[in-house]
Formats: structure tokens, C-alpha cells, sequence
């Protein structure tokens, strides 16, 4: 055990030493993160809406809609430029400087048949639907007043009674709203989401800087050596396989306070976030190790490792949704990348330890087979 | 250079002997590559173990430090066996291995305090003995710096500077100088002379006749994985009896100018290289004549002739027919 | 020519490592066709809608949602599966009709319908649209309770009088069109197809200074050096041979994208010539990496984040159209992915050479400047950098 401390602290110390390690498992995984998660934007909207409103017919109703936009607009959400003529909003959706220009015709409140037109960008077509449903929905609200008015006033058709039964209906609440619980059903926000993925992504490089040092021990004869000294056979590649397990875990945990301090991201609770990220550090250690029990040079490797690493990131859904192919959906399951992510969108919606076991255990599976078979085959490796 | 007639160490008898081998033999892939070698080591003894390159020094070395499980054999360390995890018999050994075995991105300090804390020394003490082999290897000066930084010699003095730090019994040391400048050459045979002037029993490989010459009460001599014969070095010189040796630096058509000499009478063994020939010959001095007719007559042309006192080159190509050097 | 030589050579070594062959033509490929088929071109967004509790109302709801026109498209899920599948990526969004939906409302209780949604626009455009249609319900309901209320008949009265009423009733209504060019070229795999090109064009040619720090490290080049040949002729070769890799992984991306995955380039010499531009923006960037670097594995890794990093800022990874103005602007300034995009993005709406002109002026610019740096470092680096060169560059010509 003596010697197992001493050798692992030996590659630990090489390994900070050494600037492309410390790269690798904090520095390029965070900014890649901080650039995903700029990029994609960190809420619902990359950026505003950039809407046009005419005002064709200057009445209370019409007032009311824009008034709509303008506190949409207040939230961030939208902009809203005012434009006098509608051939000139249609122009500027055409050209797409807004995403979408609102013309609200003469008459739209006493003319019942008029009709807010809703002129969108082709390009735009989540904006363009987005206004889409807020000119509904200010049209259904209305309508939907002077029906339950008309409908309760009966036969004959009395407008005093009407107008009456209509300002009594506008109080009365819909009883049906929609509320966004994304952020509680397990969905993990874009921030968190980039943050983990990267994590979990370079972590299958990072924990290369342990096992595979064992192919160039033995390249460069200090392998010999070790062996050569009262040192326990197992001792060296069981230092091996602590420096990754210790070097991925630092790595992770680094990551996990960074990106939470810096980026906003926000992992969820700690003992289920260790947990996973044990697992995850484990999982990675074991299939690292197997690809290096397997190749002959550190250069080789490198890059079979470079090639797996890649290939479990996409099908672990790292780089997008892989489940949207439906062909590939399974195969997400297979990777420890796709347990990760998977059980840290358990902990988004406040989970606990408990929600995430599942996914430990998986992922510590991963570590036990792998981890074996690696073990088994570098057993040989360790002597000359 | 002056030869060191040490008196021959007693015939070492396993129980006394420090390293003893007896039968050593090692394939790879089917191919024998150490085939029944058997030599003591006695304390405050240094053996050479003399051979060209692929002569099967290393495979030994290997298997006596406990590396390479061999085939069969036996391999005791002051009477202790030796396997792979035998960990009472390494920590009597140092190896000093043919390859610059040490972490290039440490400093020369944190390689030698790395490696005596795995040799068991305590922090403090591994401090201190770190300090003092950095001395002794002269390596002082630049303790501090990273050892991938160092020349050539002085990673060479650093890999020694390794295998010294427990004080061993035993120290092994493989081509140690292989590609290092005269001066740190000679620096390092120096510190192995002083070495073993401690009472530290040596186990010295080499493909350099001189260095042999310098440092080794007793020699082994390696071809082709066989212990072709060992002993002092008077002993082994003795071998070649009275011949003496020969080295022709000529041109031409050096093939069929060796088979020529092999025909003549006095000579005893021969080898043809690419620059000349040397051989082995009973009495030179009256057959020299002979000798540059059977060349010239061949199509070769001499250049120079060199006569010698039979020496440890010579007792090589005596046993093998074959120069040291190829 | 010893230029041509020694690309040669470094062409010879890149291609032999069958590792190198994975990355540079196997991967862009099977990238292409998973994200064209997970995400590519125009695809519809997927909405689960769960239903705790059947009910009239409640499968009301549900057909309204299914009817909704507005080109998502909408399938029954079960109630435990639905967040997991949002999650996964499965469905972009899930509505969940709450248990006992039907009875609160018949009770006069408000009720709420739950959304979840990946965030991203897709989120947000499915979001609107529930919005929408839960908000007609609502309406349609709230009228009812209304009638039911004034004129206390129970509620499915009170609803039939409503429907019946806006049926006659004329009302306001929202008309919708699109104008503008269409800026999607309509095959599912087109954009995926340029975006993932620049991508593997810049990461390959700059995880492939990897070699030239070797060459460094090793000492070759100041063996080719002390070889009669110029330091123009090494670093044109050197240049050559990454340019060589790149150009040959665009080349066949490019063809072998068309062939198996249908994906319109447009007007080919102009598009030969941006993949011709951008890939010596990145052979140059990787000469310069490959002068910088102190050792290969820094090399790779600087290599990783640069790859990646520019190429999602340039807009490779979300259209540039979604970016804020500034960070089009950051865009176009930091990343040459930027320029490539604009220019892949006018060829797919059947622009010509005219029409990318500003774009490919850019990129061979900016592959001049980096170009220029990267030989003056290499230069120094060389042992009596300018004085040999001098004395050996008519040696080097002939
Ligand atoms: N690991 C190995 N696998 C196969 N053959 C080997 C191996 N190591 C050494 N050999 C062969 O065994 C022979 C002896 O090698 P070695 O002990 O290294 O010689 P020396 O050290 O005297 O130069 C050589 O022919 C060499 O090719
Ligand atoms: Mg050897």
C-alpha cells in the first residue's frame, strides 16, 4: 500500500506538472462548456423576438394587444418597434430585420369579422409562431368573452344585456392554464446540461493520463526498474489505476465547483452528484484501461482511446440528443456517458441519492467489467 | 592502463556466494536466448559478464533481478531465491538497467527520492541518501533541474545514482556506458571501482573488452546465450595459449584473403571485418611473412599490421572464431 | 522540388496510421448521417401529450393539441415515460393533462396542464403553440362555466350553448402568412453536411500539427536543414502537406455527401473553391499550431478546444441567424467558420462566385496572416534561421 501511495503520487505530481494534463481534465472542458452554453443560449430564447406592430385602427382592443407585447417586451422577451404603415412591416419581415411584423386592421374592435394579420419571416419560424400564438390567444381571450356573453344573454338578442353579461364574463378566470415545470420534471437546464457533457466527455481523456503512463514506463525501462525494486508486482498498475481514478475524480470535482461558481450551472445534490461522478470516474478509469492493456504504444493508445472516446460521447448523447434516432436509442444505454447525463437530469428536479442509484450502479457495472478484463490483461503487462 | 592482478577470489560455493546462478535458461518465442548459464558472484567481487550485442546479457540481468521468470534454473541472492516476488532478495539488489530508466519530467532529487522511498527508506532518510548519492554521482550541481534536460552522460550517472541508494549488497549494472563521452566513461568505472573496493559485489555487463579489462576480477564470456568459458582474467588469456594476435588493415578482397589464411598452419582463429582482418596465430612473428603473401596472393592489399599481447579480444575470437565487435 | 517531397512524406505519414483514417473520413461521415437524421434540415418537433385521467375534456384537450396545423407533430404518451423521454431527447417537449382534469373543471377549480420542454427554441416554439390551443380550450371552457353559471344548466349545456353561439357569431380571427427567401435548402442533411465539414476540416488539420511538433522535437527539420534544401522549401512543404490532408477530406466529403446523402452543394467550382479557401485557413492554423505548440500533446489539446470552440461560435453547431447581433459579430471576428457558413449558406440558396466573394476574400486572408506568422516562428526556431537560408536557397531551387 506504501508503495501504491508513493507511485501514485509520483504521476499525480508529473501530471500537474505537466500543462496539457491540467488542460485537458479543466481548462478546455469548462470554456468548451462556457462557449456551448453562450452559444445555445442560456434560457428558453436566444435572443428576443424582434416583432413590428401597426396600429391601423387605434381603439381600446387594439391598445390592449400592443400592450400585450410591451410587457412581453419588458420581460426581455420580444422587441416591439412600432411601424405606421403595413406594407413597410411586411418589408421589413421580408428582409428579415424582424422576425415578425403584427398588422392590427381598422375596426378590430367593433368590426367582428376583422382579422390580425400575422406576417413572419420564413426564416424565423419559431418566432413567426410565437406571434402566431399570442395574436391567438388575445383573439380567443376576446372572443371567447363576447360568446360566453351572447350565450348566456339567450334570445332575443339584447346588446345592453350583452355588454353587461361580457364585463362579468372578462372577470371570470379560464380554468385551465399551462405552467412550464421543465425545470422540476428532471430537465436539465442548458447551462448544467453543456457543463456535464463536457465533464463527462473529457473525463475519457483526462483518466488516460494514469493507465496508459504504464505503456510508456515500460517504453522508457522504468517499468523494469519498479519491478526490480522490493515493490509488490500489483503495486504498480494498482498505482496506475488510482492515479486516473484520482486524477478524473480531481478533474470532475474542479469541473462540478467551477462551472457552479462561474457558469451558473447547477448539479444538484451533492452526495448524488459525488455519487454519480464516482461511478463516472470508475466507469472511465476501466474502459480506459482495457483500450491501453490493448494497444503496444503510448501513441496507439492515444488515439484508439481518442476514437472511443468520441464514439461513447455521441452515442452517450454528449454532443446532441442521439435518442432522436431511433436506430441508436439503445445504444445510449451503453455508454457511461448516457447513465451521467441521464442521472444527473434525476437530480434537476431536486432527486436524491436514491433517484440517481440506478445509474451508479450501471456505470459502476461498466467499471467492474471493464475494469476486470483490463486488470486481467495488464497483470501480463506489468512484468517484461 | 594497468591490469589489476587481484588475486582470484576463492571459488565461490553457493552457500557464501552473494548471487549465485546455476542453469539459467530463458526462450523467447521458441528461440533460446540463454541456454544453461551458471556463475557466482562473491562478496566484494566483480564479474563481467563479456559479450556482442544479442549475446544474451540482458535476458540474464532480467532474470537474476527477478524481471523475467526464467525457464528453468536457479537464481539465489545471498541464499535467498529469487522470483518475481521475492521482495527480501530485490531489496538486497541494485539494477542499474541498460536503458536510462528514469522519469524525464522529474528533477535528478525527485527521481533518487522517489526511488529510495521505493526501496523502503523513510521520508527523512530518503532526504538524506538522496543528497549523498547526487554527491557521489556528482550530480549535485544540478539536482534541481529536469533530468530530461541532463547530457547523456549525466543521465547515465543519474540511472546509477539509482540503484545505489539502499546500500545493496549486490549491484547490477548493464551496459552502463553505452553512448556516454570518454570522460563520463571513465567516471563511471571509476565510481564502480570504488564500489566495489566497499565490499559491494559487482555484476558488471558489457560488449567493451577494455572495460572488462578495467573493472572484473572474474569474467564470464556470453555468445549466442552460452557461457562459453569464465574465470580471471589470467586464466581466461591462458586459453589462448601462446598465440598471438594479429589485426591487418588492408583492402580488397578481404573474403577470399580470410580463406586463404585459414589454410595456413599457425592460425587459430580468424575474422574478417570490414576494414581489415584479425586473427589468432601461434607464432606470429615467424609466419608474418606467410600471412601478407596469403593476402596480397588473394587480391587484398595490406595497410598496416598490428602484433599483440593476447588479451580478452582475443580469447573471444579464440572461443568463437568471431570479433567482439560485430 | 523538395517541397512537393517533403509533403509527400507527411501526406504518406498522416494516411498510414489507420486511426488518422477514422478520424478524417469515416467519422465526418457517420457524424453527417446521425445529426442530419437526429436533427437535420427541417424537421418536425415532437411533443408527447400524457393523460393522467381520461375524460371528455380531457381527450378534448388532446384532439385540439393533435389538430393544432402548425406543423408539430403529436402523440399519446404514458404519464411515467414523459419527462424521461423530454429528457432523453426522445420528444423536444411533453404536455401532461393533470388527473381528475375533467371533474375540477367541472367543479369550477382551476387547473393546470404541465409543460416540459428541452431548452432550446424548439422548447420554446412547441411552448407557444400548447399555449395557444390550451388558451382556446380555456376560452371555450371559461365561456361555458359561464353560461352554466348565469343560467344554471350544468356545463355540458352551458358548452353546447357556446359552441352553438360561436359558430354563428362572427369574430375575430388571425390570419398568418410567411414571407421572405427561404433560407432552408430542404434537404435534411444539407446544412449538417457544410457545418460538419468546416468542423472536421479545421479540428483535422489542426490536430494533425501534432506531426510537425514531432518533426520539431525529433530534429528532422533541422536534419532536412542541414540537407542543401531551403527554409522556403521546407516550409512550403510542410505547409503543402497539411493543406493536402485537409483539401483531400473536404474533396471527399463533399462527393461522397452528395452521392450518399443527396446534399445539394451548389454551384461546385464555387463551392470547390470556399472548401478550398477554408481549408487552407485551417492547414495554415495548423502549421501555425504545429510552430507554437511545445509538445504534441499539447498540440492535441489546444487542438480539441480550438476545433470545437471556434467552430461553435461560428456557427456551425446552431445557425448564426439564432445568434445575438453582437455575438454574430464576436462570430464573424473570432471564427473563420463564421465566414465558411455565410458562404456554404449563399451557395445552398443557389448564389455563385459573386455572391461569396466577400467571404472567400476573408478566409484566404486570414490563411495568408496565419501563414506568414507561423513561418516567421518556424524560421527563428531554426538553427541560424535567415544566414542558412541564405546560403543554401539557390541550392534549394534547382
Ligand atoms: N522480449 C524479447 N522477445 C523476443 N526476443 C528477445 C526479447 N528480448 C531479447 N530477445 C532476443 O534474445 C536475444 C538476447 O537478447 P539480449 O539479452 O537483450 O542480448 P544483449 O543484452 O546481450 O544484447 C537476442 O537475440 C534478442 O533478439
Ligand atoms: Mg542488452
Amino acid at each position: 500500500m506504501r508503495a501504491v501511495l508513493i507511485l501514485a503520487g509520483k504521476d499525480l505530481r508529473l501530471r500537474l506538472r505537466d500543462r496539457s494534463a491540467v488542460l485537458i481534465a479543466v481548462v478546455i472542458p469548462f470554456t468548451l462548456a462556457l462557449i456551448f452554453a453562450t452559444v445555445f443560449g442560456g434560457n428558453e430564447t436566444p435572443r428576443p423576438f424582434a416583432y413590428a406592430v401597426t396600429d391601423l385602427d387605434r381603439g381600446p382592443v387594439a391598445a390592449a394587444f400592443v400592450d400585450v407585447l410591451d410587457r412581453l417586451a419588458e420581460r426581455d422577451i420580444v422587441t416591439v418597434r412600432r411601424v405606421a404603415d403595413p406594407a413597410e412591416a411586411a418589408e421589413l419581415a421580408d428582409g428579415g430585420t424582424i422576425d415578425a411584423a403584427f398588422v392590427l386592421p381598422a375596426g378590430i374592435g367593433t368590426d367582428g369579422t376583422a382579422a390580425i394579420e400575422v406576417i413572419g419571416n420564413v426564416n424565423a419560424p419559431t418566432a413567426a409562431d410565437v406571434a402566431r400564438s399570442l395574436a391567438a390567444a388575445f383573439v380567443d381571450d376576446l372572443t371567447s368573452v363576447r360568446v360566453a356573453a351572447v350565450a348566456a344573454a339567450g334570445e332575443p338578442h339584447d346588446p345592453r344585456r350583452i355588454a353587461a353579461l361580457a364585463e362579468r364574463a372578462a372577470r371570470f378566470t379560464p380554468p385551465v392554464s399551462v405552467v412550464d415545470v421543465s425545470a422540476q420534471r428532471r430537465i436539465l437546464d442548458t447551462r448544467t446540461w453543456f457543463a456535464a457533457a463536457m465533464a463527462v466527455f473529457f473525463l475519457f481523456f483526462t483518466v488516460q493520463f494514469g493507465v496508459s503512463s504504464l505503456i510508456e514506463e515500460r517504453a522508457g525501462g522504468t517499468l523494469g526498474r519498479l519491478l526490480a525494486m522490493p515493490v509488490p508486482p500489483g503495486a504498480v498498475l494498482t498505482a496506475k489505476l488510482l492515479t486516473s481514478v484520482l486524477f478524473g475524480a480531481s478533474s470532475l470535482a474542479v469541473l462540478i465547483v467551477a462551472t457552479t461558481a462561474f457558469m451558473g450551472a447547477s448539479w444538484g445534490a451533492p452526495l448524488a452528484v459525488a455519487a454519480l461522478a464516482g461511478a463516472a470516474v470508475l466507469a472511465a478509469t476501466g474502459v480506459t484501461a482495457v483500450v491501453a492493456s490493448l494497444a503496444r504504444t503510448a501513441e496507439q493508445a492515444g488515439s484508439w482511446q481518442a476514437v472511443l472516446a468520441m464514439l461513447l460521447g455521441m452515442l452517450g448523447g454528449v454532443f446532441f440528443p442521439i435518442e432522436r434516432v431511433p436506430a441508436l436509442k439503445a445504444l445510449s444505454w451503453a455508454t457511461p456517458h448516457g447513465w451521467f447525463l441521464g442521472g444527473l437530469g434525476e437530480l434537476a428536479g431536486g432527486g436524491s441519492l436514491r433517484e440517481v442509484l440506478p445509474a451508479v450502479a450501471a456505470m459502476c457495472g461498466f467499471a467492474a467489467v471493464t475494469g476486470a478484463v483490463a486488470v486481467v490483461r495488464l497483470r501480463k503487462a506489468v512484468r517484461p | 592502463m594497468t591490469l589489476r592482478q587481484l588475486a582470484a577470489p576463492p571459488t565461490s560455493t553457493g552457500t557464501g556466494a552473494v548471487l549465485s546462478c546455476r542453469g539459467l535458461r530463458k526462450s523467447y518465442d521458441g528461440r533460446l536466448a540463454v541456454d544453461g548459464v551458471s556463475f557466482d558472484i562473491g562478496k566484494g567481487e566483480t564479474y563481467g559478464l563479456l559479450g556482442p550485442n544479442g549475446a544474451g546479457k540482458t535476458t540474464v540481468i532480467s532474470m537474476v533481478v527477478g524481471i523475467l521468470p526464467p525457464d528453468a534454473g536457479d537464481i539465489r541472492v545471498a541464499g535467498l531465491p529469487m522470483t518475481l516476488r521475492a521482495l527480501a532478495a530485490k531489496s538486497r539488489i541494485g539494477y542499474v538497467p541498460q536503458e536510462i530508466a528514469v522519469y524525464p519530467d522529474l528533477t535528478g532529487r525527485e527521481n533518487l527520492r522517489l526511488f529510495a522511498r521505493l526501496y523502503g527508506l523513510r521520508a527523512a532518510a530518503a532526504r538524506a541518501r538522496a543528497e549523498e548519492v547526487l554527491e557521489v554521482v556528482g550530480l549535485s550541481g544540478r539536482a534541481g533541474d529536469r533530468a530530461g534536460t541532463y547530457s547523456g552522460g549525466m543521465q547515465r550517472r543519474l540511472n546509477i545514482g539509482a540503484g545505489l541508494l539502499h546500500r545493496p549488497d549486490l549491484l547490477i549494472l548493464d551496459e552502463p556506458t553505452v553512448g556516454v563521452d570518454p570522460q563520463s566513461r571513465n567516471a563511471i568505472l571509476d565510481d564502480v571501482t570504488a564500489l566495489s573496493g566497499r565490499g559491494v559485489a559487482v555484476l558488471y555487463t558489457t560488449h567493451y573488452m577494455e572495460e572488462a579489462h578495467r573493472l572484473c576480477d572474474r569474467v564470464g564470456i556470453i555468445d549466442a546465450g552460452r557461457l562459453v568459458a569464465q574465470g580471471t582474467q589470467r586464466e581466461l588469456t591462458a586459453l589462448v595459449g601462446q598465440c598471438d594476435r594479429v589485426r591487418l588493415g588492408a583492402t580488397g578482397d578481404l573474403a577470399s584473403a580470410g580463406e586463404a589464411l585459414e589454410r595456413l598452419g599457425s592460425v587459430r582463429g580468424i575474422a574478417v571485418g570490414a576494414d581489415g582482418i584479425e586473427l589468432l596465430d601461434t607464432d606470429a612473428r615467424t609466419a608474418l611473412p606467410a600471412i601478407l603473401a596469403a593476402v596480397s596472393g588473394a587480391g587484398a592489399t595490406v595497410r598496416s599490421v598490428t602484433l599483440e599481447e593476447p588479451d580478452l579480444e582475443a580469447v573471444f575470437l579464440h572461443l568463437t572464431g568471431r570479433s567482439l565487435r560485430d | 522540388m523538395k517541397a512537393l517531397a517533403i509533403a509527400a512524406v507527411d501526406l504518406r505519414r498522416t494516411l498510414r496510421d489507420r486511426t488518422n483514417l477514422v478520424f478524417v473520413f469515416v467519422f465526418p461521415l457517420l457524424l453527417v448521417f446521425v445529426l442530419g437524421t437526429a436533427v437535420g434540415g427541417v424537421a418536425v418537433p415532437r411533443v408527447g401529450v400524457a393523460v393522467a385521467e381520461s375524460g371528455p375534456l380531457a381527450d378534448r384537450l388532446v384532439a385540439a393539441l393533435a389538430a393544432q396545423g402548425a406543423g408539430i407533430s403529436v402523440r399519446r404518451h404514458s404519464v411515467g415515460e414523459l419527462a424521461p423521454a423530454v429528457a432523453h431527447g426522445e420528444l423536444d417537449a411533453g404536455v401532461l393533462v393533470p388527473a381528475g382534469y375533467d371533474a375540477a373543471i367541472r367543479a369550477g377549480h382551476a387547473v393546470t396542464v404541465e409543460f416540459v420542454a428541452r431548452p432550446g427554441t424548439v422548447g420554446t416554439r412547441v411552448g407557444s403553440v400548447v399555449r395557444a390551443v390550451v388558451g382556446h380550450e380555456a376560452g371555450r371552457l371559461r365561456a361555458g362555466l359561464f353560461v352554466a353559471a348565469e343560467r344554471g344548466v350544468p356545463l355540458d349545456d352551458g358548452l353546447r350553448g357556446v359552441d352553438g353561439v360561436a359558430a354563428s357569431l362572427p369574430r375575430l380571427s388571425v390570419s398568418a402568412r410567411t414571407v421572405g427567401t427561404d433560407l432552408d435548402t430542404g434537404g435534411r442533411f444539407d446544412t449538417t453536411a457544410s457545418t460538419q465539414l468546416l468542423l472536421f476540416l479545421f479540428v483535422t488539420a489542426l490536430t494533425a500539427s501534432v506531426a510537425l511538433v514531432e518533426t520539431r522535437r525529433l530534429g528532422v527539420l533541422r536534419r532536412m536543414l542541414a540537407t542543401p534544401t531551403s527554409t522556403a522549401a521546407i516550409l512550403t512543404g510542410e505547409g503543402l502537406g497539411r493543406l493536402t490532408v485537409t483539401v483531400l477530406q473536404g474533396g471527399f466529403m463533399m462527393v461522397a455527401t452528395a452521392l450518399l446523402f443527396d446534399v445539394r452543394w451548389g454551384d461546385p467550382f464555387a463551392a470547390g473553391a470556399l472548401m478550398l479557401a477554408f481549408a487552407s485557413v485551417a492547414g495554415a492554423a495548423g502549421l501555425l499550431m504545429g510552430s507554437l505548440a511545445r509538445t504534441p500533446q499539447l498540440a492535441s489539446a489546444i487542438g480539441i478546444l480550438l476545433g470545437l470552440g471556434l467552430a461553435a461560435l461560428g456557427g456551425t453547431m446552431m445557425p448564426l441567424e439564432f445568434f445575438t447581433p453582437f455575438m454574430r459579430t464576436v462570430a464573424h471576428v473570432v471564427s473563420p467558420h463564421a465566414w465558411a457558413v455565410d458562404g456554404f449558406t449563399a451557395l445552398g440558396r443557389g448564389g455563385g462566385f459573386g455572391d461569396i466573394a466577400v467571404d472567400l476574400a476573408v478566409l484566404l486572408a486570414v490563411a495568408v496572416v496565419l501563414t506568414a506568422v507561423a513561418c516567421r516562428r518556424l524560421r527563428r526556431e531554426l538553427p541560424g534561421g535567415t544566414s542558412r537560408s541564405a546560403l543554401t536557397r539557390g541550392a534549394g531551387r534547382s
